[in-house]
């Protein structure tokens, strides 16, 4: 069996020794740290990422929740002006109705008034037209001049049965 | 069958070129030659594929750090954090091994992965290694890694020299488990090889077959043997940190 001769055993233990050392110092010293250096910087843009992506969330939700506040903010006040709104309109329609009212009692008052006022001048003028025929009548029937006191006399005590 | 054609032939060593030191051959051989390639291919690949840096890797980076990452997680598993210290030498020591399982799996090519000489003088180094690890992580406390609590008093004379001498046929087991393997792998593969050769007419399709299936197989041995001795070196070195 080859591997039991020494002949070439010096050989093989110092060649191992170079090459396995050379490959050991070389993979120690370059190669490994550049894959790690890329490992690392990967891993550092994921988290960088990940950070960010999580950041731009609580954002997002903090936005989400200033809108909400708003929505309820606008939604109340829209509330409030509408109350008030109604409630002045309530308030006009009120006043205005009790100032018609007030001008048409005024107007209805006013009208009685002038409807008493007319009765009363066609009352007198009545009484006149009465005391006039009256007189014409008597004188032309008995030619007794009778004084206008005496006409009205006689009108205000029959003045009962015309009514 | 004669010497020339034997099985063993090809873990014959051919010096390249004669050198010596200081009395001693160091000739630069096939073994040697491997060994080169071997490492020629683990560090250009290495560097090159993670030329660029870039975060978002190409296909050949991406090998370069699934083999990273691999091991990384091969070392935190056993060892845990005290591991990313022994990372860089856990990791050359297992791509040492496996790219040069895979170069003796091109066929013409040396697998010094078969030497004995090799695979102990790894296991060696190991075995050295995590042995001063401990004496430094534990002093002379270290000797406590041999008593076994919570075993019957009496038990002792006959455990504390088993747990010595399983300690001490580490290396011996790591380097022969990987030489045994890479050895009974390529003796079974020349042999078929022999039997495509030698049977009449057609019937030598038969062994070729299977040295295909073979091949395949042979290539996970490659790749499981590199795994099992980086692995088993975790385990050292974390037994070197916690005693029983």
């Amino acid at each position: 069996m080859p591997q039991l001769n020494p002949e070439f055993f010096v050989s093989q233990l110092f060649w191992l020794a170079v090459f396995f050392t050379f490959l050991f110092v070389f993979l120690w010293r370059v190669s490994l740290p550049r894959i790690a250096t890329v490992l690392e910087k990967r891993q550092n843009k994921i988290d960088e990422n990940l950070s960010s992506a999580k950041e731009l969330q609580e954002q997002a939700m903090e936005i989400e929740k200033k809108i909400n506040d708003q929505i309820n903010k606008a939604k109340l006040e829209t509330d409030e002006k509408i109350k008030e709104t109604i409630n002045a309109l309530q308030e006009d329609v009120s006043s205005q109705l009790s100032s018609l009212d007030k001008d048409l009692e005024k107007k209805v008052s006013d009208a009685e008034k002038e409807i008493l006022k007319s009765k009363d001048d066609q009352m007198k003028n009545i009484n006149n037209e009465i005391a006039n025929i009256t007189k014409l009548t008597v004188g032309k029937i008995t030619d007794i001049e009778m004084s206008d006191n005496e006409i009205n006399k006689v009108i205000e005590t029959h003045k009962g049965s015309f009514n | 069958m004669a010497a020339k054609d034997s099985p063993l032939k090809q873990f014959e060593i051919d010096p390249i070129t004669n050198i010596e030191l200081g009395g001693y051959n160091i000739s630069f051989t096939n073994s040697s030659f491997a060994m080169l390639i071997t490492v020629l291919v683990i560090t250009l690949f290495l560097t090159l594929t993670v030329n660029t840096r870039s975060i978002i890797p190409s296909r050949m980076q991406l090998i370069s750090e699934l083999m990273y990452n691999f091991i990384a997680q091969l070392l935190s598993d056993t060892v845990g954090d005290n591991g990313k210290r022994y990372f860089p030498f856990v990791f050359s020591l297992f791509m040492f091994v496996l790219i040069g399982n895979m170069v003796g799996m091109i066929p013409y090519q040396f697998t010094f992965t078969s030497h004995i000489i090799v695979t102990f003088a790894l296991a060696a180094v190991v075995f050295i290694g995590v042995t001063i690890l401990g004496f430094i992580n534990h002093g002379i406390k270290f000797f406590t890694f041999f008593y076994i609590p919570g075993v019957p008093f009496y038990m002792h004379p006959l455990l504390i020299p088993i747990e010595v001498i399983s300690y001490l046929s580490r290396p011996i087991s790591l380097s022969v488990r990987l030489f045994a393997n890479m050895l009974a792998g390529h003796t079974l593969l020349k042999v078929f090889a022999g039997f495509v050769v030698s049977m009449p007419f057609f019937t030598g399709v038969f062994p070729l077959a299977f040295i295909v299936a073979l091949t395949g197989l042979e290539i996970l041995i490659a790749f499981l043997q590199a795994y099992v001795f980086a692995i088993l070196t975790c385990l050292y070195i974390n037994d070197a940190y916690h005693l029983h």
